[in-house]
């Protein structure tokens, strides 16, 4: 295996034709688009894989427990008073209110599609949905919650014993709660964007101005980190490469720290996982301090600090105009 | 005592039983460990995951040289990997690998790996992200700016074409130092971007923008593009390969020394079923031996039981001698009793024929044909004057009246004696009747006739007629319409002769009484013939009554007790029986004879 790795060690060493390397995607495309008109494009982005095949009693107990308050500590707030599920499975607001009415350090990221993201959060201090709901039901701030308490409000509800019983072999346990809701969550997939019907073949549901913003958002590199199934939400990037846009902002916070909180490491301020690029057009608004409150002004923020480029407002309106077509649909329309 | 020695045989033979296969099963169990089953599987998990951390580093180069824009593969196999380890874990949990501390280190040893992997990974890609951006940038830019320049006409032309190969260079230095990350690349890239500047502030305004932007990449591939070799030659040095062959390594030591146990389990199997085989051999071979010995045995008894059963059929057979001999005799005797009746009635009769032949040899002593003789002298005398003699003699005068009263005296004597054969000569018949009909009798054998029971009764009362005449016994018969049956003559007539010679001898003892013997014959049911015989003699006795028809019973002095018995034989021989009844002593006997009526058709 060492060896092995040598080698191909060495071969990233060695001087490539880099114009080639450059031009061999479109190149690809082209010909591809030539070829086959139905076939799934061979893309940088990807479409959004089929829903997982899940236990559906546990998926159906998930679907009461996220909207069910009981799992604040005052009865107040369910995830769904912040996921909204018929906007945009988050919030209009930049800081969500906990369950003392006191708004929170960080914008609520979106639920929908959630699940395809590498980690949750935005610092991605966890990794799975499970843990996820853990962090945010006993946080002081959101929900506020233990689980004893919410273990036992579960037990007393006769409809969520049977259900529970029915679904697992050891009814109501904290193991049990965060299953059920991340089964939930896992089914809040938002297929059939039309960016999404183009990538598995159909290439004149978009406009040409569509493909044109495809084709600068590829240019302009916010490809670099915006793609895969959930066009971003696989890795972690440092907010503000050209510029510090947290100091330009003005009043740092601790969370403005990112990944720092967790990782204590230096090279990890202001870092924030890739937010998904998914249904863009809804979640306003932007940022991790929801800083941004239009789709431009996201966009010029990410070219100013994260590109470093001067696009023209043309091909700003062409990216956008692209964004919008990353729209989703869950149960009709979020 | 032997008893209880057997019980006790027996729990330890079950004991014996049970602790041979407590150890077949203990030996089968360890030689058939757990680990074995599980050993494949962790070793399969393992491999998988090396297989995944390949794939890792293979998508890690595809993004270091720009193949690959998708990051979600270097995502993925982190997540396989962390879900097979998850699962190898539990596996291991399993079977308590956590209790060693070798396997705790070399779990910790590859979890670290994994997470110093995984972060260093999480920086390359963002890093390679920001380079990769850049790079592919940096032409354009630079495109940018010559395409400004070559516009630029008020300018010195020999500056502008510095300027011009001074940006040029600059972004050569960049791509050669994306290449070859040295040193000295770097210093001739601080220095293009220096010369950069330098030329920046002689441009005019509108070209500060682009350049700026370019020497801002510049500068990012500059301080990344080390960043993200280290990063790569960190995340080879990685060992997270290496921790996963330990790992093999461990389970392959395990899985050897599990195996070591398990072959010597084996061996110890082996060597137990041997013995066990040699054991079942030996039990069979006893088991063998107790089969042949048992064998012998029920032989044994077999031969026994066959002489036994010889000698029982041979007690059988001589039983049945005897008792037809016995049948024979009792037959006999009941001939002798009929010959002796016989012989007594032939007495009787020859009795009065004696008398007869007496009585006319004294009429013929005494008869008047002698007086017939001297009136013939006196005739004889007078031959001359027998005249004169019949009519003048005294005596002469007297012969004619003699003559005729002798006349009539000779005839009446000749009458009588005439008289008295004819007597003697019935006697005669009766005699030769007596004899005729015993002869009838005697000898025949059981073959069934056509005869009238009240026929045969006749015979029966005549045989004994003497007797009954001698005793006075009045006989009433009771006979009512039978018809003619298929019967056994000999036996019935046996039979009836010893019920009435009985009856006869009970009521001997009857001193001024009239003796009256009643003679019934009747049908039963339409299926059986009643013959009765009763009698107001002396009566039976109850305590009798069971051994009356015995062999050998008798009342009487001169009896042999062979009568009833053999007349009950000879009933049953007929598919008959007799039976008695008495209401005591003094009150007379009822003999009844059963036998089943077979009536005679007319074709028979």
């Amino acid at each position: 295996m060492n060896s092995q790795k040598r080698r191909s060690g060495g071969k990233l060493g060695r001087p490539l034709p880099m114009p080639l390397v450059y031009y061999a995607p479109a190149f690809l495309l082209y010909a591809l688009c030539a070829v086959a008109g139905a076939a799934p494009l061979d893309e940088p982005l990807k479409p959004l894989p089929e829903l997982p095949k899940q236990h559906p009693g546990q998926v159906e107990l998930g679907r009461k427990l996220f909207s069910d308050p009981r799992l604040s500590i005052n009865n107040t707030l369910s995830c769904a008073s912040c996921h909204q599920l018929q906007k945009n499975g988050a919030d209009t607001r930049a800081f969500s209110l906990g369950f003392d009415g006191q708004p929170v350090s960080i914008n609520t990221p979106t639920v929908l599609n959630a699940s395809l993201n590498f980690r949750q959060f935005w610092d991605g201090r966890v990794e799975t949905l499970e843990a996820q709901s853990n962090v945010v039901i006993t946080s002081p701030h959101e929900m506020g919650s233990d689980w004893n308490t919410i273990v036992q409000r579960i037990t007393e509800d006769a409809d969520y014993r049977a259900g529970f019983s029915a679904a697992y072999p050891n009814a109501v346990t904290k193991a049990n709660i965060q299953s059920a809701l991340a089964s939930y969550e896992r089914t809040l997939l938002t297929p059939g964007s039309r960016f999404d019907q183009y990538l598995l073949g159909d290439t004149d549901i978009l406009s040409l101005e569509e493909k044109y913003g495809y084709q600068r958002f590829k240019d302009y590199g916010c490809i670099a980190c915006h793609q895969g199934a959930n066009i971003g939400g696989n890795m972690f990037q440092k907010f503000g490469v050209f510029g510090d846009y947290i100091a330009d902002r003005g009043n740092p916070t601790v969370t403005d720290q990112g990944r720092f909180n967790i990782t204590g490491d230096e090279a990890d301020r202001s870092v924030f996982k890739v937010p998904s690029l998914r249904n863009v057009e809804l979640t306003a608004p932007y940022f991790h301090d929801g800083s941004a409150p239009t789709l431009e002004r996201a966009v010029d923020v990410m070219f100013q600090y994260q590109l470093g480029r001067m696009p023209s407002a043309e091909d700003k309106a062409l990216i956008v105009q692209f964004l919008k077509t990353l729209t989703g649909e869950w149960k009709g329309k979020p | 005592m032997i008893k209880l020695s057997r019980r006790v045989s027996l729990l330890l033979l079950g004991l014996v039983a049970v602790l041979l296969a407590s150890i077949l099963i203990f030996l089968y169990f360890n030689s058939n460990s757990e680990k074995t089953a599980t050993y494949s599987e962790s070793r399969d998990l393992i491999r998988l995951m090396k297989q995944q951390d390949a794939q890792w580093e293979n998508e890690i180069l595809k993004s270091r040289v720009a193949i690959s824009h998708n990051y979600d593969p270097l995502v993925s196999p982190m997540n396989e990997m962390n879900r097979l380890w998850e699962r190898f874990d539990t596996m291991q949990s399993d079977h308590g690998r956590h209790d060693s501390r070798q396997w705790n280190d070399a779990h910790k040893a590859f979890q670290q790996a994994m997470q110093e992997k995984t972060r260093l990974v999480e920086q390359f890609k963002s890093h390679n992200a920001l380079l990769r951006n850049s790079l592919a940038f940096l032409p354009t830019a630079e495109d940018d700016i010559q395409a400004q320049l070559s516009d630029l006409s008020d300018l010195n032309k020999l500056q502008l074409q510095n300027i011009a190969t001074d940006t040029y260079d600059l972004l050569l230095s960049a791509l050669e130092f994306a290449q070859v990350t040295s040193a000295d690349k770097a210093a001739d890239i601080q220095l293009g971007l220096s010369k950069l500047a330098v030329n920046m502030q002689r441009l005019p305004g509108e070209f500060h923008a682009p350049i700026g932007i370019l020497s801002k990449h510049v500068a990012l591939i500059l301080r990344e593009q080390p960043l993200v070799n280290g990063m790569l030659e960190d995340i080879e040095a990685v060992p997270v390969a290496d921790r996963l062959d330990d790992i093999t390594n461990m389970l392959n030591q395990d899985q050897q020394r599990v195996e070591k146990i398990d072959n010597k389990y084996h061996f110890y199997l082996l060597v137990f079923s041997g013995l066990l085989v040699l054991l079942l051999m030996w039990l069979a071979f006893r088991l063998i031996r107790s089969f042949a010995e048992i064998n012998r045995v029920n032989n044994a008894l077999q031969t026994a039981n066959d002489v036994l059963e010889q000698r029982v059929e041979e007690r059988t057979r001589e039983l049945r001698n005897a008792q037809s001999e016995l049948l024979d005799s009792a037959r006999q005797a009941g001939m002798a009793e009929i010959a002796t009746n016989v012989l007594h009635n032939v007495g009787n009769v020859l009795n009065s024929v004696n008398i007869s032949a007496d009585l006319i040899a004294r009429k013929l002593r005494n008869s008047k044909t002698l007086g017939l003789g001297k009136a013939m002298q006196l005739i004889n005398g007078h031959p001359d004057d027998l005249g004169h003699f019949l009519t003048e003699d005294d005596k002469g005068k007297l012969l004619p009246g003699y003559l005729n009263q002798l006349v009539g005296a000779i005839a009446q004597e000749q009458q009588e004696m005439a008289d008295e054969l004819g007597l003697m000569s019935k006697s005669v018949d009766h005699i030769k009747d007596i004899v005729a009909t015993q002869q009838s009798y005697a000898g025949a054998n059981s073959m069934t006739e056509p005869l009238y029971i009240s026929e045969l009764l006749e015979d029966a009362l005549r045989m004994n007629a003497g007797a009954l005449t001698r005793h006075h016994v009045t006989v009433i018969r009771e006979y009512s319409e039978v018809p003619q049956v298929m019967g056994d003559k000999h036996r019935l007539l046996l039979i009836l002769i010893n019920l009435i010679s009985n009856a006869k001898y009970a009521m001997s003892d009857l001193d001024n009484r009239s003796r009256e013997m009643t003679l019934g014959v009747r049908v039963v049911d339409n299926a059986f013939l009643e013959i009765s015989v009763r009698d107001d003699g002396e009566g039976i006795a109850p305590e009798n009554m069971t051994r009356i028809f015995a062999h050998g019973f008798t009342t009487r002095k001169e009896g042999h007790g062979f009568g009833l018995h053999s007349c009950a034989l000879a009933a049953i021989e007929m598919n008959g029986h007799l039976t008695a009844h008495s209401d005591g002593p003094g009150l007379g006997a009822l003999f009844t004879l059963q036998i089943p009526l077979i009536a005679v058709t007319e074709n028979a």
